[in-house]
């Protein structure tokens, strides 16, 4: 007992400091604050060290990558993640990434919090040829802190060789066929999204009433899933997934890695076909601004353009992306997506109220436990 | 009657201890037998070559992280054992109620889970304002490795007893000289076993470095999260197998060194604490 | 008294030991027992706008870790783990009795040889399990290729693979003090117990049992206690129906960005856990328990 005696004082005597700690701090946000000061200064296109790029796994061809680093004598590495909240987490906790890839509407939330930075895009050549819509889109006016990477659809990919009905529906998610075998995306907006517009909602509804009858849904959905995960071109390609929510160009990625391309479709649904634009922006927290900007420029080049899209199957709005992806298209339809729709935005991804934001994370993680 | 010889060994017993070992092993045949496959399958082998070495080699961030691994394994080795082996002679030879409070302090860290450790390791550092990177990883795995010295070394201590020592300060040393001239010199194979052990574990510890690290230089098993999570790459069973090379190195010598230099029982009792 | 045979008393001969164990207890103090306070703190705290955490004092957390949707989820952690205990348990006390009695002189060839697996990282031998279980991997290959099946079983995302993954990941934990139990316990009793019982079984229950009790409890707690906050092998192995409470408290840190939320659960459970760490120090303080 006498060991443990000691154990219990020193206990209390911790506790008492705790609490006095713990009313000194409140208040206090636990995150350390960011060196804002390079928000302001426009990024020079220049090479100024390795590059560390920060972005969603197989999006990006990687021979692009080593020719920019051959050509520059520079290294150049990709960390990746699955997920964009974590992706903001890490960059708030001052991961020195170089070039992040963040959504439309993640673009506009970094911006308000002056996460990241300006930069003059006639700098940049390459960026002369980018659909003009993309010269002030909605989040980020004058383009000044980001540009357009690849622009996309969400729909359900499946396999052909299964026998599987599929009638262009959201409730495919839950198709008896292939039960235990189908996946949705780990996104909170995809997965709440689909489910609000298999009920007829607005697809970025703030009202709970309504989302927890999405939330109804999705518990329905999760009896015959295997599993959640954005990396749609893993579960098709190694076979675990017959059907999986999935983003168009994941469909031509998963063809290029197997012998029978044609085991891969496509399909988007008609209650509603969510779109979106993922952009690249420069961190505050970046140690190569320079070699960032000077990337992009590289990427938007047409003949980088051109295989990127070929590898990866996404729309890229800019010569040379244009030509690949209309190609793609005359070969497989289902996977199409043009400038008309993004520009109508009603649906695309915005949860611009953080709490509406919260209510979302919360009714997500309730499906997922 | 004497103790049971090797000639009376239940069937039963034997048997499925047989499978036990068979089970234990298979992922471990699988890994490194398809770490030479040259074909990407991981299903069908197909002929030998090191061609996933070389991928693994040729990789800049992966041939990096590898590096990152040792280097942290080194340095929390090198300071773990210093201040664990402090820990633990202070702990046996004192007798006071602070040194008792200390003891549970120390077992504290053993039976937490790592996830725990590593956010709790996560939250100090954001909320000083330190940055992750190399150095938070290595804090990190030293704070958790310092508990496993001193288990060790303690073990070792309880059969050397006092009365050397007690001896060497009768014929005038002190007890600084008679702990650095008669107890360190009795000490020291258990205490290179124990810096041995943390090396292991801190190159192969996945759970506390992945809370703790930059984005920049990750330790290894960070970066193999990220490539079985994002890929599927034969390559992991390249790097799963050179660092089982590593590991097994470093305990082996912890094992080897106290039975070379002159200690009758073996290392593996050091380690498991067995009696004689 | 002559100063120079002072043997233990006095407080000159504590403060020589104190600067012993100073630097390690201030060590694990500062950068282990403080950040758990930290975790504590934050526990009461709530998300501001942006999504970083605000130190506070409030419950809501609390109230939302009870929340009828994640009380199952720490029910299925601790269920997961008491499995992965008891099979552990029946796997590793036959082997370690086997090695420890009959090994003879390869016991420590055997006790080396059982360890090696362990050395391949973690996640690499859980990878390794993903690949062989898999629907298209070796163990369906083979099962169809012998005609034991059409259709490749599915094996991997389900709570079997997972708690699969926990016993293979952990078993070590429980073997290596149940060998050291075992190993020191005298075999005259177990002769004597033969002589006194009749059966072999009753001697296991009555002699052999009681005596590697402190072996026995070591191992329990060795895994019991990773194995509930686990999340690797839940995420590798498993599906949607087996999240596990180290999943849900890593996507609090990761994705989901509420550190608050996040230290609660680690909070709860930790308490949880203390309970059984308290229990395991009484007994090993008092030597009724092997000190690790």
């Amino acid at each position: 007992m006498s060991d443990l005696e000691l154990n219990r004082r020193q206990l209390l005597a911790a506790g008492a400091g705790l609490a006095l700690t713990a009313y000194g701090v409140s208040g206090c946000t636990v995150e350390r604050p960011l060196d804002r000061s390079a928000a302001g200064d426009i990024v020079e296109p220049k090479i100024d060290g390795d590059l560390l790029i920060y972005n969603w796994a197989q999006y990006m061809d990687p021979q692009i990558q080593k020719d920019f680093a051959e050509e520059h004598g520079i290294r150049v590495t990709e960390v990746n993640f699955d997920n964009l909240e974590a992706m903001v987490t890490k960059l708030r906790a001052g991961g020195a990434y170089d070039l992040i890839f963040p959504s439309s509407e993640y673009v506009k939330r970094l911006k308000n919090e002056q996460l990241i930075r300006q930069f003059d895009r006639s700098k940049l050549p390459n960026a002369a040829t980018l659909s003009p819509f993309y010269d002030n889109p909605w989040y980020d006016p004058d383009s000044e802190f980001s540009l357009p990477y690849a622009y996309y659809t969400t729909g359900i990919a499946y396999r052909t060789d299964q026998g599987l009905t599929m009638t262009e529906s959201w409730n495919d998610l839950s198709n008896p066929d292939a039960e235990g075998r189908i996946f949705m995306l780990d996104d909170f907006q995809e997965g709440i999204g689909q489910a609000n517009l298999i009920n007829g909602f607005y697809l970025n509804t703030a009202r709970t009433e309504e989302l927890e009858v999405s939330k109804e849904t999705l518990l329905m959905q999760k009896e015959g899933l295997r599993g959640f995960s954005t990396n749609s071109v893993q579960t098709l390609v190694s076979g675990s997934a017959a059907i999986t929510q999935a983003w168009n160009g994941d469909v031509v990625n998963a063809r290029n890695q197997v012998d029978d391309p044609s085991i891969f479709a496509y399909e988007t649904c008609k209650e509603g076909v969510p779109v979106g634009t993922d952009a690249m922006s420069i961190p505050i927290t970046a140690k190569s601004p320079g070699t960032a900007l000077m990337f992009m420029d590289y990427l938007l080049k047409p003949s980088n353009a051109y295989r990127n899209v070929m590898w990866n199957g996404y729309p890229q709005p800019v010569a040379g992306g244009r030509e690949a992806f209309a190609k793609l298209v005359k070969d497989d339809p289902s996977i199409d997506v043009n400038l008309e729709e993004i520009a109508d935005s009603s649906m695309e991804f915005r949860l611009e109220d953080p709490e509406a934001r919260q209510e979302w994370t919360r009714i997500w993680t309730e499906v997922k436990a | 009657m004497n103790t049971a010889s090797a000639f009376d060994k239940p069937r039963i017993l034997r048997i499925f201890t047989g499978l036990v070992y068979l089970f234990l092993f298979v992922p471990i045949a699988v890994v490194v037998v398809f770490s030479f496959n040259s074909q990407k399958s991981l299903q069908v082998m197909d002929g030998l070559s090191f061609r996933w070495y070389e991928e693994f080699w040729n990789d800049p961030a992966l041939r990096d992280s590898l590096f990152i691994s040792i280097e942290i394994a080194l340095i929390t080795m090198v300071v773990a054992t210093i201040v664990g082996t402090a820990l633990a002679i202070g702990l046996v030879r004192a007798h006071s109620g602070a040194s008792r409070g200390a003891n549970v302090l120390m077992l504290v860290p053993l039976i937490t889970p790592e996830i725990v450790a590593g956010i709790s390791a996560l939250l100090i550092f954001s909320q000083l304002g330190i940055g992750l990177s190399f150095w938070t990883v290595v804090l990190a795995h030293i704070t958790f490795s310092i508990s496993y010295v001193t288990i060790v070394v303690r073990g070792r201590l309880a059969s050397i007893g006092v009365e050397v020592e007690e001896a060497a300060q009768d014929l005038g040393a002190s007890r600084w000289e008679s702990v650095r001239l008669v107890l360190f010199p009795a000490l020291w194979p258990a205490v290179v076993a124990a810096g041995l052990l943390v090396f292991a574990l801190s190159f192969d510890d996945f759970v506390l470095s992945f809370f703790t690290t930059g984005e920049e230089s990750q330790p290894l098993p960070v970066r193999i999260w990220s490539m079985i999570r994002f890929g599927v790459s034969p390559t992991i069973n390249a790097i799963g197998t050179l660092m089982m090379v590593v590991s097994i190195s470093a305990v082996a010598l912890a094992v080897l060194i106290p039975r070379l230099f002159g200690r009758r029982e073996s290392g593996v009792k050091v380690l498991t604490g067995a009696e004689e | 008294m002559d100063p120079d045979l002072d043997r233990g008393q006095g407080l000159n001969q504590s403060r020589f030991w104190n600067w012993f164990v100073a630097p390690g207890a201030l060590w694990i103090g500062l950068l282990f027992a403080v950040p758990l306070f930290l975790v504590l703190a934050l526990s009461f705290g709530h998300v501001d706008d942006f999504g970083r955490g605000v130190y506070g004092f409030e419950w809501s957390n609390y109230e939302a870790v009870f929340d009828s949707t994640y009380v199952p989820v720490l029910v299925r952690s601790v269920t997961y783990a008491l499995i992965t205990v008891i099979l552990c348990l029946l796997i590793g006390y036959p082997v370690a009795y086997f090695i420890a009695r009959f090994g003879g002189k390869y016991r420590y060839v055997l006790i080396a040889a059982l360890v090696i697996p362990f050395f391949v990282n973690y996640l690499v031998r859980t990878y390794a399990w993903v690949a062989l279980l898999a629907d298209e991997g070796l163990v369906n290959n083979w099962l169809i290729d012998l005609s034991l099946t059409d259709a490749p079983i599915q094996m991997i995302n389900t709570p079997y693979a997972v708690i699969g993954g926990l016993v293979y990941g952990y078993i070590i934990f429980m073997i290596l003090p149940l060998y050291g139990s075992i190993e020191r316990m005298d075999p005259s009793v177990i002769e004597a117990g033969k002589d006194l019982y009749g059966s072999p079984f009753r001697t296991f229950i009555h002699v052999t049992l009681p005596a590697t009790q402190p072996g026995i409890l070591a191992g329990c707690v060795l895994v019991f206690l990773p194995a509930v906050g686990d999340f690797v092998s839940a995420q590798l192995l498993g599906g949607p129906d087996t999240y596990m409470v180290g999943n849900l408290i890593q996507d609090q840190f990761f994705a989901a960005s509420n550190w608050p939320f996040g230290s609660a659960l680690t909070v709860v459970m930790m308490l949880f856990l203390a309970i059984w760490m308290i229990f395991y120090l009484r007994r090993a303080t008092r030597g009724e328990a092997d000190v690790l």
